[in-house]
């Protein structure tokens, strides 16, 4: 294998760091949450939830490179998150089955309504798929200023935050990352660094989780680079080979043990 | 005079560099790659963006590849919306206004008369590319035109080998033109046969060959058929006396075998481009395979 240290270029992964740092921003705190109450594949059943919104938005006529398909995302997304906030108070035991049962709802239904819409499809997949080297920083604005605001939410919240206020804030977060980067991106930012720092709680758990979250982003960003493979992937295996790493570190060592 | 000659010969090997520089080109698909070495020669250096073995609709956003297009004096692609979903974004992140538009740019689609433009449209008919079927490297009279395009659009580009480009597309012209010759007098028995095909990729082929599609197994590109379609084309398959169930080299298998399991017509997968099989080494090879594959089961 060549290695190829001209792609080390920061015109070309600079928009992609800026916003893997973005996704993490809000996407380890959220990951915490997530972990903690058990239900990690709820950012695959949201993203299909928004999916299908765009999809139905679509049948309905949106025009479909406008703002108008966010919205229908958005909104799709913010039902779904409602209706499982809704089953998580009537039936908590049964929250992850659940969530499982309307993932595969979610992505079915889509099928079956793109039988009549086939054009919808691919947005669909621009809506699941996003890859992470195509970003640009104009994309990245809107999504800035969404994070500030869940993040502030967050932290407002931050003692008090269940219900409707969780799955609201989850479903907005994913909404706008999904596109961006792509669910495997999303799910690995979510749940790879909050369980690597399991252990460790508060402010020290939470700074543990953006080191790695940051240096999986940075470091399988420069590997995909310099060994020209897929960029969203590798970041994958680096975020999951840091948090492997980090389990060396005394400071976490410690923790897990105690 | 000693003094005086070094800056001159230093501004001579200046100057000299990138005339010896090879243009550097970047190809979409195998096929235009392959024509590009055919017309280009050692004056240019190709990178092909997908091989024959995957599809050109989708491609994993690697970092070499913006890396590539920002390098790049021209671009060659299908267009016609084939590389919709990452063409423009590869084009944007590059940040190479040289070949985004203008001279830099060629899609070979554009230089044909295209197949299947529709007269409407309506998403009812699947992924439907409004600019028609894009898939025109399976005709060899379009090659033609397409290469004496590409040709010349090379020698607007890197005007101080245009002689070079020039000689090499009348000799690839009428190497072509021989061969096409020898591959009518081969497909003499295709003529007028029927066939069923996976994806609507090959109405060009047919065109060429004189050949008859009668039915697909995804009629509707982007959409899984029904069990209504698939009972329907397996009774239009039995009865028709269909030489062959086509797919592409690139293609899952597991649709065109279903339905040669229920009737019998064997399924046959075709290179589709350069580099889709050992025999389509180039674009010569790539015809020479296919009427070989469709010729074996025509005997």
């Amino acid at each position: 294998m060549t290695l190829n240290w001209d792609a080390l270029d920061l015109a070309i992964l600079g928009p992609a760091c800026a916003a893997g740092l973005l996704v993490l921003a809000t996407h380890v705190p959220l990951g915490k949450q997530v972990l903690a109450r058990g239900i990690i594949f709820i950012d695959l059943a949201i993203a299909q939830i928004a999916g299908l919104g765009v999809i139905l938005a679509q049948a309905l006529g949106v025009d479909e490179h406008g703002i108008g398909v966010q919205f229908a995302a958005a909104a799709a997304a913010l039902l779904g998150a409602g209706l499982l906030a809704w089953t998580d108070r009537r039936w908590p035991e049964r929250q992850e089955p659940l969530i499982g049962t309307l993932f595969v709802l979610a992505a079915t239904g889509g099928l079956l309504l793109l039988a009549n819409n086939p054009q919808g499809g691919e947005h669909l997949k621009d809506l699941l798929v996003g890859q992470i080297l195509w970003v640009n920083y104009a994309q990245l604005l809107p999504v800035l200023l969404l994070s500030l605001v869940l993040l502030a939410l967050l932290w407002w919240r931050r003692r008090r935050l269940a219900g409707l206020w969780f799955y609201g804030l989850f479903a907005l977060a994913i909404t706008a990352s999904v596109q961006l980067v792509g669910v495997y991106l999303v799910f690995a930012s979510l749940i790879v660094p909050a369980l690597a720092t399991a252990g460790l709680r508060g402010r020290a758990g939470l700074a543990w989780a953006y080191a790695i979250g940051v240096l999986g982003y940075v470091g399988g960003l420069a590997a995909s680079a310099v060994l020209d493979l897929p960029s969203g992937a590798l970041i994958v295996w680096a975020l999951a080979g840091f948090a492997l790493l980090a389990q060396a570190a005394p400071g976490l060592r410690r923790a897990t043990r105690a | 005079m000693k003094l005086l000659a070094i800056p001159v010969l230093l501004a001579a090997a200046l100057a000299a560099v990138p005339a010896q520089a090879k243009l550097r080109v970047f190809a979409c698909e195998p096929e235009w790659g392959s024509l590009m070495r055919e017309l280009g020669g050692d004056k240019v250096d190709v990178d092909v963006a997908t091989t024959a073995l995957q599809d050109v609709h989708v491609v994993e956003a690697k970092p070499s590849l913006i890396a590539k297009v920002r390098a790049a004096d021209l671009v060659a692609c299908t267009g016609a919306g084939l590389e919709v979903g990452w063409l423009p974004q590869l084009l944007r992140q590059s940040g190479n206004a040289k070949v985004a538009a203008g001279p830099g740019s060629f899609m070979a689609a554009m230089q044909v008369k295209r197949l299947e433009v529709p007269t409407a449209l309506d998403r009812a008919n699947g992924d439907v590319h409004p600019e028609g079927n894009p898939h025109v490297q399976m005709d060899p009279r379009r090659i033609l035109v397409i290469a004496k395009a590409l040709g010349a659009r090379l020698a607007q580009v890197d005007p101080a080998n245009a002689a070079t480009y020039q000689a090499r597309t009348e000799d690839f012209s009428r190497r072509w033109l021989a061969a096409m010759v020898r591959w009518k007098a081969r497909a003499a028995p295709l003529k007028g046969r029927k066939v069923v095909v996976h994806h609507i990729s090959w109405p060009y082929l047919w065109d060429w060959l004189g050949m008859q599609q009668i039915g697909a197994l995804e009629p509707k590109p982007g959409v899984p058929p029904t069990a209504g379609h698939l009972a329907g084309l397996v009774g239009i398959t039995k009865s028709s006396g269909t030489l062959a169930i086509v797919h592409a080299a690139y293609m899952d298998p597991k649709a065109s075998e279903w339905l040669s399991s229920r009737t019998g017509v064997p399924a046959v997968a075709l290179p589709f481009t350069v580099g889709g099989d050992a025999q389509a080494k180039d674009l010569f090879g790539l015809f020479d395979s296919t009427l070989d594959k469709l010729l074996a089961q025509a005997k």
